[in-house]
């Protein structure tokens, strides 16, 4: 029975345990929010400026994008306000240096009109990450930021994947060209969630558990543009081992 | 459609199988990987029953491995159960059985407290631990094993380790109920409990596991969560029977000793082949017809119509739920597992 000899003696909840006493206020939390803060207003940024980006190179789409791109300036502001409700300053210097490298990839894809790697940079990772890493912040969130950061997440959930539909619909001629930009793309994933591995655990965040939301998120966006579970799980686990 | 949830039972197995099934990036990989690794639906899987009927599952995969809770990685292990619980519901499965540790961590980790799973609400009366079936299947093969070793059960002495689990207790209250025992001894950590539980059966003697072992004639090892325990064959009777109830089934490769016959408790075999080719990887002798009461439990209320979550919570198993089981299980053409005769 060896193996079976393992579960703690007496039942333990880990429900209450997130949010017993949380403090906002140490130096420690404070500096690493000052950077992941920053993070997320450049991120939500930065998707304003791709699905405007977008628009331009699907003028039958433009204005849907616009929308889109909207709805993603709203949920900037809404983080600049989680920041200064702490009166922590983003660090966004640090925060643009971060997103750097995929920022470069989606504008050199943008340039030669590749519309693929466009959305699988912009509407199936950045998205996907970005929901992983709101769903997880949640229950570790002070109580402004938690309301913020719900409404951000119920946004995301509402609106159809305007990406991930249009490479469905197209599955067969852009696949392989997903693949790449899977292959491309997705390492400097895991790269940056190192970067910042400490201030996530800073802010009791669970690195574990967002790496596993995102392969959720994204395994099921892969699954829905029509690739097979041994496809999906090759594709959203690429580079993770190497990070 | 019903939905099986399970697992791997070690890591180097979890890595020997996703080699086979063609998963390098599962295969390669250490435990960090996969503590974060999401659940996936890897079977699909038909049942016909011994009626005609026929019906669909699927399996779902959580990734959860036991070197997880050795680890005290106890946060992943939740979360590679309610993953699987919430990706069931969004398949739309409509009774799933929680397989090998998945019940046991939901119950211990008390995760019924956490029933969000980012947008889902994971509804319980789609899940089911499949724990009324395991207890039937288990009394019956206590049964057939008194008659394949020509052991009187009313002149014998039947042990249950872990008799105050959900599983235990309703072994016990069925015994009680069916059979005429020499003597049932009540083996568990808590003396309280196993106080009630003596008081609701009426009978039953409350022994510790190293005095209840020497005097067994028949052990029931249902204990999931005992500490340590190693079985030394020397101080077990001649004949013994040993229902391995437990997960994984180990007794039977480390315990070797004349007149000593364990059982892989739980365990039931089907009529008909089941189409599915995931069991191939769990260590049975015929994949294809072998498998745990549990998972069946999912298709008996499935070819039923009873999406509900039948099995759940601690010790409400009924003699009432535990006799409808039975009489479902025999009606689709599910038996009890024995060894070959």
């Amino acid at each position: 029975m060896a193996q079976a000899n393992v579960l703690p003696n007496s039942p333990q909840s880990l429900a209450g345990e997130a949010r017993t006493a949380l403090d906002y206020s140490s130096t420690v939390y404070r500096q690493a929010y000052s950077r992941i803060n920053g993070i997320v207003i450049e991120g939500e940024q930065e998707a304003n400026d791709n699905y405007l980006k977008l628009a331009e190179m699907l003028p039958e789409a433009a204005e849907e994008l616009r929308k889109l791109a909207k709805m993603e300036l709203r949920h900037m502001k809404g983080f600049q306000s989680c920041g200064k409700n702490l009166q922590v300053e983003p660090d966004m210097e640090f925060a643009r240096a971060f997103f750097a490298p995929l920022r470069n990839n989606f504008q050199k894809a943008a340039a030669v009109g590749d519309l693929v790697t466009c959305f699988v940079i912009q509407s199936l990772i950045i998205e996907c990450f970005a929901i992983a890493a709101y769903n997880i912040y949640i229950p570790v969130a002070d109580e402004f930021a938690r309301k913020i950061t719900e409404g951000v997440v119920k946004d995301e959930y509402l609106h159809l994947n305007f990406g991930e539909r249009w490479l469905g619909e197209h599955f067969s001629e852009v696949k392989a060209q997903i693949e790449a930009a899977n292959a491309q793309n997705l390492p400097l994933v895991w790269q940056m969630l190192q970067q910042v591995d400490k201030d996530v655990e800073s802010i009791y965040m669970d690195r574990e558990a967002i790496v596993e939301d995102f392969m959720i998120a994204y395994g099921e966006a892969l699954a829905n543009i029509g690739f097979s579970t041994r496809e999906v799980m090759r594709l959203s686990a690429q580079g993770l081992r190497a990070a | 459609m019903f939905g099986l949830i399970g697992h791997l039972t070690s890591l180097a197995h979890a890595k020997r199988v996703a080699d086979k099934l063609g998963y390098p990036e599962y295969a390669d990989s250490d435990l960090e990987f996969w503590c974060m690794a999401p659940p996936q639906v890897v079977d699909e899987i038909t049942v016909t029953s011994i009626t005609g009927q026929k019906i669909h599952g699927q399996y779902v995969e959580s990734c959860f491995l036991p070197e997880m809770l050795a680890g005290g990685r106890f946060k992943a292990a939740c979360r590679k159960i309610l993953n699987a619980m919430a990706l069931a519901q969004r398949r739309g499965l409509s009774i799933t059985a929680l397989g090998g540790f998945s019940s046991i961590i939901f119950e211990n980790f008390r995760l019924d407290s956490l029933r969000r799973v980012r947008n889902i609400d994971l509804e319980v009366r789609r899940f089911t631990t499949g724990n009324t079936h395991t207890a039937y299947i288990i009394c019956q093969q206590l049964q057939l094993a008194a008659q394949r070793y020509v052991m009187d059960l009313a002149a014998a002495t039947v042990a249950v380790i872990g008799a105050t689990g959900d599983i235990g207790s309703a072994i016990c209250q069925w015994l009680a109920a069916h059979t005429q025992l020499g003597k049932l001894l009540l083996v568990a950590r808590d003396r309280q409990r196993l106080e009630e539980l003596q008081a609701n059966l009426k009978q039953g003697e409350i022994s510790s596991l190293e005095a209840a072992l020497p005097r067994a004639d028949f052990i029931v090892w249902v204990a999931s969560m005992s500490q340590g325990v190693v079985l030394d064959p020397q101080v077990l009777r001649d004949p013994c029977v040993i229902i391995d109830g437990g997960y994984p089934k180990n007794i039977a490769s480390t315990l070797q000793r004349q007149g000593v016959y364990v059982i892989d408790g739980g365990m039931v075999e089907h009529s008909l082949d089941i189409e599915w080719n995931i069991m191939q990887f769990l260590n049975v002798a015929n994949p294809a017809r072998q498998l745990f009461a549990c998972f069946a439990e999912s298709m008996l209320l499935e070819f039923e119509g009873l999406h509900t979550n039948f099995s759940w919570g601690r010790n409400l198993i009924t003699l009432e739920k535990l006799d409808l089981i039975g009489q479902l299980s025999r009606k689709h053409g599910f038996r009890p597992l024995m060894p070959e005769a």
